[in-house]
């Protein structure tokens, strides 16, 4: 065999797979199935409810409402495990940053203590919202530093900062909720809709799409989903790394930011005691939805799905007089027969790679 | 040679990692245009030399030049910015990104707030590939489908995009057969015909010989040996690689 210095044209390796028609790689993307799983499950419980009561406006802002926060956090952790970041503290955070933004409230009152002694109130609600997403970015930010800067693996750090959060918010509240805050923040935000979209939907909502857009046509997104592929490979194009991480956990904190000024938003108060599993609840809504756990792939759109399936199961089993109980079983099948498709064809790729 | 036909190289550097002197005193010369082979034994310092060359290692002593000049490199972006760039033994690619994303991470063509310019970087890596005559089935397919060659392929065409000096290459062929490792040794001869410098580390010395202008081996971390591929055999390369024999000193 001998070698030409000056090769015209190299065989063709039509090993690998030849691109697609765009519907085909829609229909093979797994937040399409998660979504065509949605719309079935609606319609399967739109005929099962007294008279079609689950396809009302009146439940689908029901849906929507109950969505909006397990969104917010899964779109966060969607961020963050693209690059392969892992964030146990979310419900912490969100927890914590409501307490913090409730207190601000609270400091809005001429008589503390008495619910309607608030002054400025538009000024009040602004300031909490401010503590809100203040405290979700330094909670991020403490996170990214444990991670990034002091090389700590992100479930251990996230492990640490989850018991801390908690246990910070308990000790300042004394264990006991914080209520009594502005109806007006009940009825101007939190039970307040446009349409059928409640406000905290469309927050959830234009956080996605805005995401959705980061991931797919910016740097920012590209980096994102390099590090979390092969964070040397990322570290030897030039790329600071440390910075990239830190950013992403600073984001999906103020995310849990936002999530926590919904909560006081809804209920009027905070909730202590009610975000225990929000963390996995939305690594449960970004997995089914196709982002990869071990990073280097987000999907938006499927976190939006997979946020939506948890929901809809919820209500719908609700509606039809199933045991709610039912919907951890089913959601928890979900995900495995999603995360188990996705392994089946990885295998499928390495068998094809090996007969190289 | 005198530096200024030097397109990479060094002079005399030495290199110590606590008490292992990984280089007592190499030097490797790379002119515009050719293909110049690094060999030695495991443990000679070859990977140490190229790191050093990169701006990951700085010498304890010793000169590193790159475009004629003597330089002091800091860091990879350094030697990046002198268009110095390298293909990797483990190729430093993201497996999950598409052979465009790859081949621009890092150099990413943006407007504005960071968008990308999608369809600028596509056409332009599609030239870089075509250029090199590398032919791939897609570059929209993640990295991770396409096939070992491939993925060296696409290695070198981005080292090649983004350097303007020299593009070194750790060990191009160790993970491939030997119609792919054919194949990549012809590409190392399109890229010096570019009139970049080339620098390889290779154990598949038949085959580099057949590739190189010049060979310079390596023995426990000093230069032995700097001479013509032509004037070289297999047999004469593993013995100097092996033992360091004086007649061949000079």
């Amino acid at each position: 065999m001998t070698s030409t210095s000056t090769p015209k044209a190299l065989p063709v390796d039509d090993r690998a797979q030849r691109p697609q028609h765009p519907l085909v790689t829609w229909l093979r993307t797994r937040a399409t199935w998660i979504l065509l799983l949605d719309i079935a499950l609606i319609l399967i419980f739109g005929l099962l409810s007294r008279n079609n009561v689950y396809l009302s406006s009146a439940n689908a802002e029901s849906v929507l409402l109950s969505m909006s926060q397990i969104l917010l956090l899964a779109l966060g952790l969607a961020m963050m495990l693209g690059a392969g970041i892992f964030d146990l503290s979310l419900g912490a955070n969100l927890v914590l940053s409501s307490v913090v933004g409730a207190l601000v409230m609270r400091s809005f009152q001429t008589d503390p203590g008495v619910q309607s002694s608030y002054h400025d109130i538009p000024v009040a609600m602004l300031a909490g919202f401010l503590a809100c997403v203040a405290t979700g970015v330094a909670f991020g930010l403490v996170n990214g530093l444990l991670i990034a800067v002091g090389n700590i693996n992100s479930l251990i750090a996230t492990l640490g900062t989850l018991g801390i959060g908690t246990g910070i918010a308990l000790l300042v509240t004394s264990g006991s909720d914080v209520a009594a805050l502005p109806t007006q923040l009940q009825v101007w935000i939190g039970l307040n809709t446009v349409g059928v979209f409640p406000i905290p939907a469309i927050v959830a909502l234009v956080v996605a799409v805005l995401l959705w857009v980061v991931v797919r046509y910016t740097r920012f997104g590209l980096r994102t989903q390099a590090i979390g592929s092969d964070r040397g490979a990322t570290e030897r194009a030039g790329i600071r790394v440390r910075g990239q991480l830190v950013s992403l956990t600073v984001l999906g904190g103020g995310l849990a930011g936002i999530a926590g000024f919904i909560d006081l938003a809804r209920f009027g108060s905070t909730a202590l005691g009610g975000h225990a599993n929000d963390a996995l609840g939305a690594v449960t809504a970004a997995v089914i939805g196709g982002t990869l756990l071990e990073g280097g792939r987000i999907s938006i759109t499927g976190a939006v799905w997979g946020a939506g399936l948890a929901v809809i199961l919820q209500t719908g089993l609700v509606i039809v007089g199933v045991s709610s109980f039912w919907q951890l079983i089913v959601v928890g099948g979900v995900l495995l027969a999603a995360v188990l498709l996705d392994r089946a064809a990885a295998v499928r790729r390495n068998r094809t790679a090996r007969r190289e | 040679m005198e530096n200024s036909d030097v397109v990479i190289g060094a002079r005399h550097v030495s290199k110590r990692f606590g008490h292992v002197h990984a280089l007592r005193d190499a030097s490797v010369t790379v002119p515009a245009g050719a293909v110049v082979a690094l060999v030695g034994d495991n443990g000679a310092g070859k990977s140490t030399l190229i790191k050093t060359l990169l701006g990951i290692n700085k010498p304890d002593a010793g000169e590193v030049i790159i475009g004629g000049e003597s330089v002091q490199l800091s860091s990879v972006r350094d030697a990046q910015s002198r268009g110095v760039d390298a293909v990797h033994q483990d190729l430093a690619l993201a497996p999950e990104l598409s052979v465009v994303d790859n081949m621009f991470l890092g150099h990413e063509d943006v407007v504005g707030p960071g968008f990308l310019r999608r369809r600028r970087m596509a056409e332009r890596a599609d030239a870089a590939v075509r250029e090199l005559g590398i032919q791939l089935p897609s570059l929209t397919v993640p990295v991770r489908e396409l096939s070992g060659g491939q993925r060296q392929a696409v290695a070198v065409a981005k080292a090649v995009m983004w350097s303007r000096t020299a593009v070194l290459m750790d060990e191009p062929t160790a993970a491939l057969g030997a119609r792919q490792s054919e194949i990549i040794a012809d590409l190392m001869r399109t890229v010096a015909a570019k009139g970049l410098g080339v620098l390889v580390i290779s154990h598949d010395l038949p085959r580099i010989l057949k590739v190189a202008d010049t060979v310079t081996v390596l023995w426990r971390g000093e230069t032995v040996l700097e001479a013509p591929a032509a004037d070289l055999t297999v047999p004469d390369l593993v013995a100097t690689m092996v033992g360091y024999r004086a007649e061949e000193a000079s």
